[in-house]
This record gives C-alpha cells, sequence and structure tokens, in this order.
C-alpha cells in the first residue's frame, strides 16, 4: 500500500498538516491588535507584516497577493483579516475566499484597538469551532509540497543535512509529490551543475536568468559580497566562498529533474522539482514557501539557525555534533551519524521521509512548540 | 588522528570532521587515502590542503571550483578566507 500521512482536506483538494486559524495583518499598523487576538485564542496563529501601508503599484499588489497567499496555505482552516480599514482587508478577503476557506475581517477604525480585538476574538473564537469540527484523513505523499531550506550552513551542511534532505525529497518526488528549493544568490558557483537538470530549455532559461539577476545585483554594488555570502556564520563553521556553499547547498535538492522555476510565493502548477527566485534570509525565504503553498520545510543547519515559519512547520535538521549538543533544544532531527558511525545517506533520507510523514501526520516539532517562528513578506522596491 | 572527508579525486582541499592541532598528522578518508600534517591548528568543519596550489590557481571542493588562492597554498595548511576567495559576485574587482 503507498504510504501516507494524516491530512486536513480542505474544499479546493489540498491537504493541510495542520489546522489553524490564521490571524492575518493587512499592514504593519495592525501587527498589535492581530497578535492580542492570536494571544487570546487558542488554535490561531499570529500572521504579522511590515509595511504594505505606503506601498502602491505592483508593489502593493505583491505585498498584498502575499498575505492572501499565506491565507490560501492548506494548513490553514480559517482566517481572520485585521485591517486598519476597510478596503485593503476586503482586497485580501477578495483573494482567500476562491480557497472556500472561511474568511472574517475586523478593523481598527473608526472603533479603536479594545474593541477591534474584542470583535476580533469573538470572530476568531467562532472560526476555531468550526475548524476542530474538521478530522484528519489518510493523504497520499503526493499531497506534499515540501520548501528545501538551509541556514547557519557550515562544512557539515553539504556532507550530513543537505544530502540527507536530498534524499528525502527524491522519495518524495518519486511518491509523485513536490518540492521546492530556492536561495537564488546560493547558486552561483553550482548553477551549471543544476542547470543541467532542466526538464526544457525554458525552465532552464529561467533559472539562469534568475541566478545570473541575482550575481549582476551584487556585482553593480561594487563590493566583494562575502560579508553577507557567505555570511559570517557560515565562515566560522568553515565555509570560505559562496561557490563552497552552492555546492553543499545544492544538495538538498537531490538528483530529480528541474521541472519549473517559480517567483516568490508563486505556487507550483506541475509535481517534481522546482526552484523559487527569492532572497536567501531564512525569513523571508521560508515566508516564500509557505506562500507558495508548501505544507512543510525542510530545514538543514550546520553552525544552528533556530527560526522556522509561522504558517509552515519547519525541520531542523543538523549533522554537527558540536551543534547537537549545544543547541539541542532547536534540532528535530540528527544526522551526525554520517560522521560518527559511517551511517549511509540514503538510510537517513529514508528515515527522514517517514518522519516528515510523521509531522505531517501531526507530530510536533521544536519550532511551534516553542513558538520560534516569524513571518516577513520579501520587499523589492520602496514605498511613498 | 583527525580525520578529514576529500569529496573527489580531482580536489586539492579536504574538509577536516575532527579538529587537529599543528604538527598532528590527519587522515584522509573518501575519494582519497593516506595523510597530511596539519601545519597549524585547523578548526571543526574548516578545510586542510591536501596538493600544492599556486597563486592565482583554482581551489577544488567536490571537483569544482570554489575560489582561487590569493597566495600560495601548500600541502597541511588551512586553507579559507586568509588564502582564498570567491571568483564570484566580485563587485570589487
Amino acid at each position: 500500500m503507498a504510504k501516507t500521512f494524516l491530512g486536513y482536506r480542505r474544499d479546493n483538494g489540498a491537504a493541510g498538516v495542520r489546522n489553524w486559524v490564521a490571524v492575518i495583518s493587512v499592514m504593519d499598523n495592525c501587527n498589535p491588535a492581530t497578535r492580542a487576538i492570536s494571544q487570546a485564542v487558542q488554535g490561531t496563529i499570529p500572521v504579522t507584516t511590515l509595511f504594505v501601508r505606503g506601498q502602491f503599484g505592483a508593489d502593493l499588489d505583491f505585498a498584498l497577493e502575499s498575505l492572501a497567499a499565506l491565507g490560501r496555505n492548506p494548513n490553514i482552516a480559517g482566517v481572520l483579516l485585521v485591517g486598519l480599514e476597510e478596503s485593503s482587508a476586503e482586497e485580501v478577503a477578495r483573494r482567500i475566499r476562491p480557497s472556500g476557506k472561511p474568511v472574517d475581517i475586523v478593523h481598527l477604525q473608526p472603533n479603536g484597538t479594545i474593541e477591534c480585538v474584542a470583535q476580533g476574538t469573538r470572530k476568531a473564537a467562532r472560526l476555531v469551532l468550526q475548524a476542530s469540527q474538521q478530522r484528519r484523513l489518510p493523504c497520499p505523499m503526493s499531497d506534499l509540497v515540501i520548501g528545501l531550506e538551509c541556514g547557519g550552513s557550515d562544512t557539515t551542511s553539504g556532507l550530513s543535512c543537505n544530502p540527507t534532505i536530498g534524499r528525502m525529497a527524491d522519495r518524495l518526488v518519486e511518491a509523485g509529490g513536490t518540492v521546492i528549493i530556492s536561495e537564488t544568490s546560493e547558486f552561483i558557483g553550482a548553477e551549471h551543475l543544476f542547470a543541467a537538470r532542466a526538464v526544457d530549455a525554458a525552465v532552464e532559461t529561467a533559472f539562469l536568468a534568475a541566478v545570473r539577476g541575482m550575481e549582476d545585483m551584487a556585482v553593480k554594488r561594487g563590493v566583494n559580497m562575502r560579508d553577507s555570502q557567505p555570511a559570517p556564520d557560515n565562515k566560522k563553521g568553515g565555509l570560505t566562498t559562496v561557490e563552497e556553499k552552492a555546492l553543499g547547498a545544492m544538495a538538498k535538492a537531490g538528483s530529480s529533474p528541474l521541472m519549473g522555476t517559480l517567483t516568490y510565493g508563486q505556487p507550483p502548477v506541475r509535481k517534481g522539482l522546482h526552484f523559487m527566485d527569492a532572497p536567501s534570509g531564512a525569513v523571508e525565504n521560508l515566508t516564500g514557501f509557505a506562500a507558495a503553498g508548501c505544507q512543510l520545510i525542510c530545514f538543514g543547519t550546520g553552525v544552528g539557525n533556530p527560526i522556522g515559519n509561522m504558517v509552515t512547520p519547519t525541520i531542523k535538521i543538523c549533522g554537527n555534533v558540536n551543534t547537537l549538543k549545544s543547541m539541542r533544544d532547536n534540532i528535530d532531527f540528527d544526522v551526525s551519524a554520517v560522521f560518527e558511525s559511517s551511517a549511509r545517506i540514503s538510510d537517513l533520507g529514508d528515515q527522514l521521509y517517514d518522519y516528515v510523514a510523521d509531522v505531517g501526520s501531526g507530530t510536533r516539532i521544536t519550532s511551534e512548540i516553542l513558538d520560534i517562528r516569524e513571518t516577513a513578506v520579501s520587499r523589492f522596491e520602496r514605498s511613498l | 588522528m583527525p580525520r578529514s572527508i576529500v569529496l573527489h579525486p580531482s580536489d586539492n582541499v579536504a574538509t577536516l570532521i575532527d579538529p587537529a592541532r599543528e604538527g598532528e598528522s590527519c587522515a584522509l578518508q573518501g575519494e582519497a587515502s593516506g595523510q597530511v600534517v596539519a601545519r597549524q591548528d585547523v578548526a571543526f568543519g574548516h578545510k586542510i590542503c591536501i596538493a600544492p596550489i599556486a597563486l592565482g590557481a583554482e581551489v577544488l571542493k567536490y571537483g569544482q571550483v570554489i575560489g582561487r588562492a590569493t597566495r600560495a597554498i601548500a600541502p597541511g595548511e588551512h586553507a579559507h578566507v586568509h588564502n582564498f576567495d570567491s571568483a564570484r559576485a566580485r563587485g570589487d574587482l
């Protein structure tokens, strides 16, 4: 019998691995109310954002679309939008409703924060009651879309956690599922190897254009970007150059063909391995995965980066024996056996695949239990 | 003996998976065998040179170019930001 996980089947056919009610800020000035409502109602998560007020044109459209996409994520059972005024909140609601999930709205104008939080608390409580009537059901692994991330990388990442994630990715793709790798700048120096795996010329061209665009941007700044890429902690962990980091990072993508190139937060339409063009910083990159509809993220770390996404549970995988001691509370899956007992990457990857199904079925991970979660939609233009 | 991993037969650096002290012999594993003597202390996870690299020559790991030597690197030397650098995305060159 084909492997399954226990997920929440949504009206649009997608399967969630969590059943949160998302309380979403429509702009930055709503965040205090969003946090207050979420704190008052068990079963909700706060999805805060920065800016939006003052953004315009395509940049505003991108910001609102990204917030709506977080609301549409299959892990979300229902949405309460917190707006300053009616029009922007309604614009986000309009983009979530086609998913079939309940969407409610509260505003800060004209009644003020206390009334807004009181109304929001009542509405969120009703949404949680409604969500709690859903039950987990067996879903095929092919329903999963998994983001592949690394952060706080060191030389152990390219030798242990990243290839283990790659094996898991190959297993999921084999089962008909989807994986997305991103962090465009971390392909500089390895792009020729990855481009050769593109399924057709259009995908290859789009992928190479994304990496070239990132490198051109870095060159235009007129500096050696190594103060940021590799980051100071990467270098302390033994990584010297972006090329070295890229060659290790690419191992997360396993060996399957590259089926598509996505923009920030764009959901894949095909199954299989995809690349998403997005900045490498974990918080904004993970938010891009969540907006693209990923239900889970596998996050390899070397020297240790604890952050997870609010909407999409983020599994921390580590092979550095020192980090596994010093940051033990932040790591979900230990792959140090690669070094310590010559364990095979393929065996560890198979175990990770089983663990992914467990987490998909409801097993909690550290970033959820300890609430080490954050949201940041990327910004590409200046505000008014 | 500290262990180091060589990922491709053409590589001129190996990755230490134990810390090495100056003068200590390090075992090469993976795609090469033998030993290299550390010319200085090299931390866990850092690279050690296993074949002479001339000034300006390519530094190879995974059988791929990971940068160029900014000064000559001798076998047993710690290979890192002080003696090689990226050849990509260099707005300063």
